[in-house]
């Protein structure tokens, strides 16, 4: 129906990504209306999971993961996009949790601390965002501070909208040490920390939303990962980069999902004798839709293959992949409601999944906004258009 | 790999990112204002993959990747250590 993978996939990514899909088509998308409802991802997908390795997808081999490419990586979470983007959410968490920890942990804490995220022993979360700071993270007020004798650090602060806080067991948080960025490994069961569920969300239903506060939290030194005053220089945006990098995949599975089911209704749907596809308003909004995912499967592939080559396009290629798939894949459901009309609209319908769930990539690991400014900085600053302080001429 | 080379090749791909041709080898490349916040970890990865050393977390030291000069001497001295 859509086009078939990119024609580059070696013969490993395509096997793979055959897997993910059945895996998403037998155990994922039969259940996911419901998970939606019931604002809660069921024990049994999330042991499923866990039980196929795929949550560590891209730790390495030697700490108990699939030591998979960024490809791997993003094919993985495409397929479970078209299905769920609640589960995906726990693929993107983990990895975004996991990837600091992999790129700047010690030795102790990579053999501590992957071996059960990769086995999905242990779920995680990262503490980013709080409750009057989002993508400002120089404003953020958790504070860390030294307890006497230096062993321990002492945490506390609230943050907020944190995806899987109510089923993570262990959280990456990033707050200050006397002024200084840092972020630090704090399991959940820390006397001090407590988590509030957030519901009633418009998409993402069931990805397990929370607030959590740290009162007193004792953390050892031993758990902060890098060093303390690159926390948002050098921590963050490798977990964010790999956020990026399966949000966009995320929301290119989504995409795929609104035209398959466009095209399906398309052509069973008739006015009197003839198939909906038959009309050119029809076919003008599938070809758009189409059209918008090759271009976003370009563009996704693209920011998976350099983050593989190591390139230090990574950062920027994955900020125009999650920019690009995740604006095609609002439109796109948007498009596809309207092609199934009150059929599209209702709960039964993917689609209505998706235009809830769509909206939702186009906030998370940065807005929509946040991209365009870092976008439209880099490349005006190649121009040399800036000036000294980024600010135009 | 001598200084020359290596200076060279790190003043082009800073200027490339931020196109400033006057640019001084010595000039604060945070302080000045020109970089973006991806900036930094763009530029440890460039030099990972350019110069084929390992940054690690004992190396997160703004002095090391402040100027031109500074990433210079920072690469031969990682490049040094694992010959």
């Amino acid at each position: 129906m859509t086009r078939p993978v990119p024609h580059w996939l070696d013969d490993a990514q395509q096997s793979r990504y055959a897997q993910f899909k059945e895996f998403v088509r037998a155990n994922v998308e039969p259940f996911a209306a419901d998970w939606e409802r019931d604002q809660a991802l069921s024990k049994k997908v999330l042991s499923q999971l866990a039980a196929t390795g795929w949550l560590g997808a891209t730790v390495p081999v030697q700490y108990g993961g699939k030591g998979w490419d960024a490809v791997t990586f993003g094919l993985l979470n495409e397929a479970f996009g078209k299905g769920s983007p609640s589960v995906t959410s726990v693929l993107t968490v983990q990895a975004m949790h996991a990837m600091p920890i992999v790129r700047w942990g010690t030795k102790e804490q990579k053999s501590k601390w992957l071996p059960p995220l990769a086995s999905g022993e242990r779920l995680a979360a990262i503490a980013l965002t709080e409750p009057g700071v989002g993508s400002a993270l120089q404003n953020f007020t958790t504070r860390y501070s030294r307890e006497a004798g230096g062993g321990a650090l002492r945490l506390n602060g609230v943050k907020r909208w944190i995806t899987c806080a109510q089923i993570a067991d262990v959280f990456l948080v990033f707050g200050k040490l006397e002024d200084q960025p840092i972020a630090c490994i704090v399991p959940r069961e820390s006397p001090g920390l407590t988590v509030e569920p957030i519901r009633e969300l418009m998409g993402f239903r069931a990805a397990g939303l929370g607030q959590i506060t740290f009162r007193d939290v004792e953390v050892p030194v031993a758990n902060i990962v890098g060093k303390a005053g690159f926390g948002f220089s050098h921590i963050a945006p490798v977990g964010l980069h790999w956020g990026r990098i399966s949000t966009a995949c995320h929301a290119l599975g989504m995409l795929r999902g609104c035209v398959e089911e466009s095209v399906a209704y398309a052509a069973s749907r008739r006015i009197g004798d003839q198939p909906i596809g038959e009309f050119g308003m029809i076919r003008t909004i599938i070809a758009r839709m189409a059209t918008d995912l090759q271009a976003a499967t370009l563009v996704c592939m693209n920011a998976c293959r350099s983050e593989d080559d190591h390139s230090a396009e990574a950062f920027e290629d994955a900020f125009t992949a999650k920019y690009f798939a995740s604006r095609a894949a609002v439109a796109a459901a948007s498009d596809a409601v309207q092609i199934k009309g009150a059929a599209g609209v209702h709960e039964s319908s993917p689609t209505s999944m998706y235009y809830r769930s769509c909206k939702v990539t186009e906030i998370i690991e940065g807005t929509t906004q946040i991209h365009e400014d870092m976008l439209g900085k880099a490349i005006l600053g190649r121009s040399g258009t800036l000036t000294q302080g980024g600010g135009g001429k | 790999m001598n200084t020359g080379n290596v200076k060279e090749t790190l003043r082009g791909f800073v200027t490339r990112s931020i196109n400033f041709p006057d640019l001084g080898d010595d000039d604060d490349l945070f302080e000045s204002g020109l970089v973006n916040s991806l900036f930094a970890i763009q530029l440890m990865t460039f030099i990972e993959k350019t110069f084929s050393v390992e940054v690690d977390a004992d190396d997160l030291d703004i002095k090391n990747f402040r100027s031109v000069s500074a990433a210079t001497d920072f690469v031969l001295k990682k490049s040094a250590a694992t010959t």
